[in-house]
């Protein structure tokens, strides 16, 4: 990351916090909300702000999560930005309503806390809730550290709200690694936010009895086709509107996130491994020891789920002998879904081997020597040994 | 379901059959599509009908505003529910065509203006493509399995009935129909998240409002007929009309014909007695024309 | 108080609509709007009503109207109502209009809430009494007794077994500044209920009895009369809880139930003691009608 430009205030504060801070530096006018362990801190920071008289905007304590994106969807088509968090569960119970905001066209913002989905149930960190919704129509971002997840609240408003967009987004956080992990982060000064991100003003969806419109409406075989053209055009626009953004932000805030990808120590690489969320951390770490010890390996981070950055990775993985791609969901019956999706966008452009692994399932800890076993795999795949399409790290029994 | 008797008369006389309806999102009463295919063999084709062998049409007052022959094959038969003879249906090119008065024989035989066994038997006769007895088996199985036994009987006699009252001959071309225009943007043009102000397009007003493009006096089959004379203006049935088809005046109320679906709804609350209750054929002459075409 | 007479002329729920001949719940739209005017945003679930009245690309509601899913209709008015205060239009009415699947079923939940909450909006619950956009599916709301198509008349079950859900007693118990029922028979009844709700600040909850003539196996043209009898055998309370204090608008004459139940198909499997028990029924809500009376003064 890039050198910091200006100097505004840094706190040691939670991924909980960031996210909650980012949406009080762009000023929704409504945040409808329900608590689920770990995004609890985002609605009672939220609260506060609210109640403190930071924050001018209406507060819904709604009584599900269904209620919570359904009171944003009403509001967003009104014609009023909004925020809300949620995690796990409380994503399924909105799966319904993601599609609607999508369908709509309706630039919400949405941190999710990355929790496990039950059975069994558990509270700590997986990407089996935000995966299954990658076909709604919601961009997805990862994040790696609470700067990134603060940083990311802000240009979400910005991609979402751009008019060649116009589609919702989650910013994605690890449980507990992130949401409830401290550090120091700068907080951006609210004038510099306000010049970066201007006031939400759709003309595209609004409900106003002076210039009535029609939202929503029941619609037959003849105009869907085109709708969901329409939707794929958005999620296509915002690629080149993610690198903008990215761009405008390393300008004016100073830290440059990549836009679609980030890569680290791919120079001269033979082998990479892709990752998303927090593993990119540890895996940066590992990368620079196996350089330290002569070892030719990058790494790859995976930070928008959708839209899927193909072209980004075709370029990225050029004169690597061999890829690993990790993921902390699963597809029952496939693979990985970001290993699954990398072959896709892969084919016809590479011929050396892709590999899967997993790894951190409901919350397992993902640690470095499980790290460096797929930098080791790799550089073994690399000189033409033989390994499974998928590789489970860390699971009793499965010990490759 | 008349599609789906005839598929199963079909199936009755060891043919395989398919019929489907167009899912609409009209309710009871509005203008329908339904198709059936029969053949000796397997049918796999699972799309509309767009060339049929026969066209039946449940109701001749569509005839007015859709071409029921555009896509009927050279030599295919239109069965109409009319009670006029076949040299009197006006198409838009002439074709065989064979007519019965199915709502007449649905009073009679069911006390109802439901025309879709009737007009089955009327099919059998015109089209001689599947012997009546197969029809009224055909209707027993699926009227039978929703009224009962009895009510599927009562269809089946209407259907009898309809075939042995069905004229066969030809209809008188000429007919021209205004090419129905439709809004059909392509994806740039097609406002995004389908939001929509009032517009006006090449086919008419879209947006909040603008349903009133769509004239709902096509589905009746009976009409209120006000005596002007006897209209208190108590407003009553203005209060009540579902489809705002009461027009307010000054000594009295009038009847909007290009809405009304004959609900009866008027009719009904009319304490002075000032609306009638009249079949729509008796009376559609003296109604405004475009209240038909 | 507005009489029919006074109602404007204009229509801003208009004609073309593809809803049933007879449909009561085209009515009760199509009045409710006569008296909520222009200066109005319309929020429909998945129902008859959002299928009957918005095909794209046509509406029949002249206003802003907005459809997002079936069981959240209260919490979406509930963010219109927000938004709308946050771009500074806060004399606009938002009105939800829901049948009884969607109010007193799968958006039961959603309701709640937004009734404890005391979200400043107008909720119609047009009580068609079963999932007619589906195709006459029982309810809660469907009372006992009534055939639908999954409460069939075989031979060992004939037609719903539960009696019907009082929502308006559970709005009651939110507190909420206006909770009426009201019946499309009774014009001055209605009109003045519709624009109480209009007037008042808070959740309002109006559920009113609209007569479907598929659903109920009945003459389009008998639709007021039902809702007429209806009220006058009893079986249809008009009430209104307002600010905490509960009223009967309309003592019934208790005419026998039969004559409401023989003119509708959906009744005509009943058996004499089922009719008793509908009748039994009649008799113990009045009497909890007027205990509510003196309890809630």
């Amino acid at each position: 990351m890039m050198q910091m430009k200006t100097q505004t205030e840094k706190k040691v504060v939670t991924g909980d916090y960031a996210a909650a801070h980012g949406a009080l530096l762009a000023r929704p006018k409504l945040i409808a909300a329900y608590p689920i362990t770990p995004q609890t801190f985002i609605v009672e920071h939220m609260s506060e702000f609210i109640a403190d008289g930071k924050l001018d905007a209406d507060y819904m304590a709604v009584e599900s999560e269904h209620s919570a994106m359904s009171a944003c969807i009403a509001a967003e088509a009104t014609g009023v930005r909004t925020y809300t968090a949620t995690s796990s569960q409380g994503l399924a119970l909105m799966h319904e309503t993601l599609f609607v905001a999508a369908g709509l066209h309706l630039p919400i913002v949405m941190p999710v806390v990355n929790r496990t989905l039950a059975a069994p149930i558990g509270i700590w960190c997986e990407h089996n809730d935000t995966m299954p919704q990658r076909d709604t129509g919601w961009l997805q971002v990862y994040c790696e550290d609470n700067q990134e997840v603060l940083d990311m609240v802000i240009q979400a408003y910005k991609i979402a709200e751009d008019e060649r967009v116009l589609l919702p987004i989650m910013v994605n956080l690890d449980a507990f690694i992130l949401s409830h992990t401290v550090e120091p982060v700068d907080l951006l000064d609210q004038k510099m936010v306000d010049a970066f991100l201007p006031p939400y003003k759709p003309k595209h969806a609004y409900l106003d009895p002076s210039d009535p419109m029609v939202v929503g409406s029941f619609a037959p075989p003849e105009y869907i086709m085109e709708a969901r053209y329409q939707t794929e055009m958005s999620m296509q626009a915002a690629r080149e509107v993610i690198g903008e953004v990215t761009e405008e932000f390393a300008d004016k805030f100073g830290r440059d996130y990549g836009g679609l990808i980030d890569t680290y120590r791919m120079d001269d690489a033979e082998v990479a491994l892709m990752t998303l969320g927090t593993v990119t951390g540890t895996a940066r770490d590992v990368v620079d020891s196996f350089r330290a010890n002569g070892k030719k390996v990058g790494l790859i981070k995976l930070r928008f789920f959708r839209p899927f950055p193909a072209r980004e990775l075709i370029e990225a993985t050029k004169g690597l002998k061999a890829l690993g791609v990790y993921d902390r969901a699963i597809s029952f019956g496939s693979g990985g879904p970001s290993w699954i999706e990398t072959r896709h966008a892969l084919y016809g452009h590479t011929d050396i081997p892709v590999t899967g692994f997993l790894a951190g399932l409901g919350g397992r800890d993902v640690t470095p020597e499980n790290v460096g076993m797929m930098f080791d795999s790799l550089l073994g795949l690399a000189k033409g040994q033989g390994m499974p399409h998928v590789s489970w790290i860390g699971t009793r029994g499965v010990e490759p | 379901m008349a599609a789906q008797a005839l598929a199963a008369a079909a199936f009755r006389e060891g043919n395989h059959a398919l019929a489907f309806p167009f899912f609409g999102a009209e309710r009871r009463g509005a203008p329908v599509l339904a198709f059936a295919r029969v053949d000796s063999k397997k049918i796999r084709q699972r799309t509309q009908v767009y060339k049929p062998d026969y066209v039946v049409v449940l109701d001749d007052k569509l005839m007015g505003y859709v071409d029921v022959t555009a896509g009927l094959k050279e030599g295919g038969t239109l069965v109409v529910n009319s009670p006029l003879p076949p040299e009197k249906i006006v198409t838009e090119r002439p074709v065989k065509c064979a007519t019965v008065d199915a709502t007449g024989v649905a009073l009679e035989v069911l006390g109802v203006p439901v025309t879709n066994s009737a007009i089955l038997g009327a099919f059998a006769k015109a089209t001689g493509q599947i012997k009546l007895e197969s029809v009224e088996k055909g209707i027993m199985d699926i009227f039978g399995a929703r009224l009962g036994e009895k009510g599927g009987r009562k269809n089946a006699d209407a259907a009898r009935k309809a075939f042995e009252k069905t004229t066969a001959g030809m209809s008188v071309g000429g007919r021209k129909f205004k090419p129905v225009k439709k809004w059909l943007p392509d994806y740039k043009e097609l406002p995004l998240s389908l939001g929509l102000r009032v517009t006006m397009t090449e086919a008419g007003r879209v947006g909040p409002g603008s349903f009133d493009v769509n004239k709902t006096g096509s589905w009746r089959t009976f009409a209120p007929v006000l005596d002007d004379a006897k209209c208190t203006n108590c407003l009553i049935c203005w209060f009540y009309c579902p489809d705002g088809a009461v027009v307010r005046g000054e000594k009295h109320v009038s009847v909007n014909y290009d809405y009304c679906k004959g609900c009866g709804v008027c009719v009904e609350v009319c304490a002075p007695k000032a609306l009638k209750w009249v079949r729509t054929e008796e009376v559609e002459e003296k109604l405004p024309s475009e209240a038909i075409a | 108080m507005t009489t029919v007479k006074e109602l404007p002329v204009q229509d801003y729920f208009t004609s073309g609509h593809t809803a049933c001949p007879g449909c009561g719940g085209a009515m009760v739209a199509r009045i409710a709007m006569k008296v909520f005017g222009p200066n109005t945003v319309v929020y429909h679930p998945a129902s008859c009503m959002l299928i009957f009245s918005s095909t794209y690309p046509n509406n029949a509601f002249k206003v802003p109207f907005l459809h997002v899913l079936f069981e959240n209709s209260a919490v979406c008015a509930a963010g219109i109502k927000r938004a709308l205060n946050r771009l500074g239009k806060s004399d606009v009415n938002v009105v939800a209009f829901a049948g009884d699947g969607g109010t007193a079923d799968i958006g039961l939940q959603a309701l709640s809430g937004a009734a404890e909450r005391n979200e400043d909006i107008i909720y119609i619950m047009y009580d068609n009494e079963a999932y007619m956009n589906t195709g006459i599916q029982r309810s809660s709301s469907t009372p006992f007794g009534a055939w639908t198509t999954t409460t069939p008349v075989g031979s060992v079950h004939a037609g719903k077994v539960e009696f019907k859900k009082d929502v308006p007693r559970i709005m009651m118990a939110h507190d909420v500044p206006y909770v009426a029922t009201a019946s499309i028979a009774y014009p001055t009844d209605f009109i003045k209920k519709l624009e109480k709700a209009k007037a008042k600040k808070g959740f309002r909850y109006l559920q009113v009895l609209a007569p479907c003539p598929t659903g109920w196996k009945a003459e389009s043209s008998k639709m007021v009369e039902l809702a007429r009898m209806a009220v006058e055998t009893g079986i249809w309370t008009l009430m209104e809880y307002e600010d905490g204090k509960y009223t009967v608008n309309r003592t019934p004459k208790f005419s026998p139930v039969q004559d409401y139940l023989k003119a509708q198909g959906r009744f005509k499997h009943l058996t004499p003691e089922d009719i008793k028990k509908i009748q039994d029924w009649v008799k113990s809500k009045w009497e909890k009608d007027k205990a509510l009376e003196q309890v809630y003064k």
